[in-house]
C-alpha cells in the first residue's frame, strides 16, 4: 500500500457541521421514537435517520487530508473568516432583536454594522445609506404589509 | 397534442385581467438586475422577492417569479461577456468565448447573440413545454402511491448525487431535508421533532428556511468576495451592433436548437439543470463545428450554445415541476412554494385539474420571452453601471430585505428565526461543498414522500409483505425503480465524465 507523504491536516469546521448534522439526526429520531414506536410513524423518519447517519460516518474520512504543504491550500485569513462570524452575530442579534427594540431601530443598526463589516470605511456615507435605505424600507414595507411591526421611532 | 379546450381557458385568463401582466416587466428587470451582479444567484434574486407573491393572486405570481427566472438566466451572460465572471453558474460557457469577444472590441455583438440566444433558446423551450404537457399529464395520472414515491426519491437521489461536487455530501443534504421536511405534525397525529416551539407544530416554516439556505447563506459568504473589475469603464455601447450580434444568432438556428434540446433535456433531470446544460452544449458545438478550434479565442457560436441551453433548462425543469410536483433545483423549489403559499399542490392532480393555468403559464413564457428582447435590449445600456454596485452595499441591504420579507410570511418572528437558522446551516454546508439546493428540495418533498408511504403502508395493510404483494401488482412502480437504479449509475458514470471534459475545457480557456 502507497504511504500517503505531507501533514494531516483536520478540517474542524467540516467535522464540527457533521456532528450537527448528526446530533439533530439522532434527536430528532429518538423524539420520533419517543412520540410513537408505531410503523407508521417510523415508516419514514426511522430508515432516513439510519441512512443519514451512515453517510455522516463515510463522510467523516473527508475531515482528514494529507497535504504537502498545508499553509498553501487555503487562501483565506483568520480575518476573513472573523468578518464572517461577525456578520453572522450581527445578523442572529438583528433577528432576534427587531421585535424587541422595534424594526427601524434594528434595522439601522444592522445597516451601520453590516456596512462596516463589507468595507465600508466613510462614516458619512455609511450612516446616510443606512438611515435612508430603512427609512425606505419601513414605508415600502408599511404599505403592502396587512398588519402592523413594532417601530420605536418611525 | 394540445388541449384545445384548456388553451382557450388560458387565454381567456390571461385576457380577462391586466393583473396577470402588470408584473411581468418589473419581474424581469429584477432578473436582469440581479442576474447580471456577479454572486447573486437565479435561486436568490427568486427567493428574496417569494415574499412579495403573497399579496398577488396565484397566476401573476407564478408570472413574476417565471419572469425573474427567465431574465436572471440572461441577466447572468452580461458580467461574463463584460467582465469574464459568471453571473450565475448557468453562465460559465458564456465566458468562453463571450469575453474574448468582448476584449477584441466586440462586446456589443457579444451580448446581442448572447440575448437572442436566450430568447431563442426559451421559445423552443416553452414550445415543447406546450406540445408534450398533455400527452405527459395522461400518464403521470395513472401513478399511484408507490409510483410517486418512488418518482421522489428518484428525483431525491438525482439531485444527490448530481448537485455538488460529492455524491455522498449530496445525498447527505437531501436527507437531512427530508427528515428536517417531516418536522411537526405527522399525517398519522404525531408531533416530532418541535422540540415544545409551537410555531414547528406545522412543520419547518418552509420559505424562509428556503430564504436562508438559497440567498442569505450565500450573502454572508460573499462578504469576502472581491471582483476585479478592469478596464470596461471605456465600452461604448451601440445598438446597430447588438442587433447585428442578433441576426448572427438567429443564422445559426441549429446550435440554438441544438442547445434548447439539450437544456429542455438536461433541464428536465432534477439536480442537473442550467450549470450542466451549457457546458454540454458548448461542448458539443465545439465537437461539432468546422471552425472548432477557434472556440475560446470569441467565436460567437460558443455563446450561442451556451446561452440557447441554459435559457431552454428552465422549459425542461418546469416540465417536471408541472408534470410531478417535484423540484428540479432551487428555482423550481421556489415555483413550488409560491404554489403552496396559494394553498395549490403540483403535480399530476394540478395538471389533471388546472390545465388552463399551465397553458396560461406557458403563454405567458412565450410573453416573457419576447418582453425580454426589448427590455434586454434596453437593460444592456446600464449593465456595464450595474455589473459594477458594490457588494458592501448590497450584502446588507439584501439580508434585511429577506428579513422583512420573512416576517411577512409569517406575522412573526418565526419567519426571522428560522431564516437566521438556515442561512448559518446554508453557509456552512456551501463552505464544505454539499448542495444546499438539495437540502431545498427535501425539505419540500418529506412530506410528500411519507404521506405516498403511509398510503402504501395502509393499501399492503400495515405489513411489509403485503407492501410486496401490492408492488407485484404495480409493473409501473418496479419499472420505475429500474430505471432509477439504471439512471443513478448512467448519472454518476456521466457526471464523472462532463467533471473531467469540463476540467478539459476549462484548461483550455486558460
Amino acid at each position: 500500500m502507497a504511504q500517503k507523504s505531507g501533514r494531516l491536516v483536520v478540517l474542524w469546521g467540516h467535522l464540527a457541521l457533521l456532528a450537527v448534522i448528526a446530533a439533530v439526526i439522532i434527536a430528532y429520531w429518538i423524539d420520533t421514537r419517543a412520540a410513537s414506536t408505531r410503523t407508521v410513524n417510523l415508516l419514514l423518519v426511522q430508515p432516513a435517520s439510519i441512512f443519514g447517519l451512515v453517510l455522516v460516518l463515510c463522510i467523516v474520512p473527508q475531515c482528514f487530508r494529507h497535504v504537502e504543504h498545508p499553509e498553501a491550500t487555503s487562501k483565506e485569513t483568520l480575518g476573513d473568516l472573523g468578518k464572517v462570524f461577525a456578520l453572522m452575530a450581527a445578523f442572529i442579534a438583528f433577528a432576534l432583536s427587531m421585535e424587541t427594540v422595534g424594526f427601524d431601530v434594528a434595522t439601522f443598526a444592522f445597516m451601520v454594522v453590516g456596512l462596516f463589516l463589507c468595507g465600508e470605511r466613510n462614516w458619512l456615507l455609511n450612516l446616510g445609506f443606512s438611515a435612508a435605505f430603512t427609512a425606505a424600507l419601513i414605508w415600502g414595507y408599511g404599505a403592502i404589509i396587512p398588519f402592523p411591526f413594532p417601530l420605536t421611532l418611525l | 397534442m394540445i388541449d384545445f379546450e384548456n388553451v382557450q381557458g388560458a387565454v381567456s385568463l390571461l385576457t380577462s385581467s391586466a393583473q396577470a401582466w402588470i408584473w411581468l416587466v418589473p419581474g424581469l428587470i429584477i432578473g436582469l438586475f440581479f442576474g447580471s451582479m456577479p454572486g447573486i444567484s437565479i435561486t436568490m434574486a427568486m427567493a428574496i422577492f417569494l415574499p412579495m407573491t403573497l399579496y398577488m393572486d396565484f397566476l401573476p405570481a407564478i408570472i413574476f417569479l417565471t419572469a425573474i427566472y427567465t431574465a436572471a438566466g440572461f441577466g447572468g451572460s452580461v458580467p461574463a461577456v463584460l467582465m469574464n465572471i459568471p453571473g450565475t453558474t448557468s453562465a460559465v460557457a458564456t465566458t468562453f468565448d463571450g469575453y474574448p469577444m468582448a476584449r477584441s472590441g466586440r462586446h456589443n455583438e457579444a451580448l446581442g447573440t448572447a440575448l437572442a440566444a436566450s430568447v431563442f433558446g426559451t421559445l423552443v423551450s416553452y414550445l415543447l413545454l406546450m406540445f408534450l404537457i398533455a400527452p405527459v399529464s395522461r400518464v403521470v395520472l395513472r401513478l399511484g402511491p408507490l409510483e410517486m414515491f418512488f418518482v421522489a426519491v428518484w428525483g431525491m437521489l438525482l439531485i444527490g448525487s448530481l448537485a455538488g461536487r460529492s455524491m455522498l455530501r449530496g445525498l447527505l443534504a437531501g436527507t437531512f431535508g427530508v427528515l428536517l421536511g417531516t418536522v411537526g405534525f405527522s399525517s398519522a397525529g404525531h408531533i416530532r421533532g418541535t422540540m415544545g416551539v409551537p410555531w414547528l407544530f406545522d412543520g419547518v416554516p418552509v420559505i424562509p428556511a428556503m430564504m436562508g439556505l438559497l440567498a442569505a447563506s450565500q450573502l454572508i459568504g460573499l462578504i469576502n468576495t472581491r471582483y476585479l473589475i478592469e478596464d470596461e469603464a471605456s465600452r461604448k455601447i451601440s445598438f446597430r451592433k447588438i442587433v447585428g450580434g442578433m441576426r448572427d444568432a438567429f443564422r445559426q438556428r441549429f446550435i440554438v436548437v441544438r442547445g434548447a434540446i439539450i437544456g429542455v433535456l438536461v433541464g428536465a433531470i432534477p439536480g442537473v439543470g442550467s450549470s450542466i446544460s451549457n457546458l454540454l452544449s458548448y461542448a458539443e458545438t465545439k465537437r461539432n463545428a468546422p471552425d472548432g478550434d477557434t472556440f475560446g479565442t470569441g467565436n460567437p457560436k460558443g455563446v450561442i450554445a451556451a446561452e440557447s441551453a441554459n435559457s431552454s433548462s428552465e422549459g425542461g425543469a418546469m416540465a417536471t415541476m408541472l408534470a410531478l410536483g417535484i423540484p428540479g433545483g432551487g428555482a423550481t423549489a421556489i415555483l413550488l412554494a409560491a404554489f403552496a403559499m396559494n394553498n395549490i399542490v403540483g403535480g399530476p392532480s394540478f395538471i389533471a385539474n388546472q390545465m388552463d393555468i399551465v397553458y396560461a403559464i406557458i403563454f405567458a413564457n412565450f410573453a416573457q420571452a419576447l418582453l425580454l428582447l426589448i427590455v434586454g435590449l434596453g437593460f444592456v445600456y446600464i449593465a456595464g453601471y450595474v455589473v459594477r454596485v458594490p457588494l458592501r452595499f448590497l450584502i446588507p441591504s439584501v439580508l434585511v430585505v429577506a428579513t422583512f420579507g420573512s416576517y411577512a410570511i409569517e406575522g412573526s418572528a418565526a419567519g426571522p428565526i428560522t431564516l437566521v437558522v438556515f442561512s448559518v446551516l446554508g453557509w456552512a454546508m456551501m463552505r464544505y461543498q454539499y448542495p444546499v439546493a438539495a437540502t431545498v428540495v427535501g425539505l419540500l418533498l418529506g412530506r410528500l414522500l411519507e404521506n405516498e408511504l403511509a398510503r402504501v403502508f395502509q393499501i399492503g395493510r400495515q405489513s411489509i409483505e403485503g407492501i410486496f404483494n401490492y408492488a407485484l401488482t404495480r409493473p409501473g412502480a418496479l419499472a420505475i425503480l429500474g430505471l432509477m437504479l439504471l439512471s443513478i449509475l448512467v448519472s454518476a458514470i456521466a457526471k464523472e465524465r462532463r467533471r473531467r471534459r469540463g476540467i478539459k475545457l476549462l484548461d483550455e480557456q486558460v
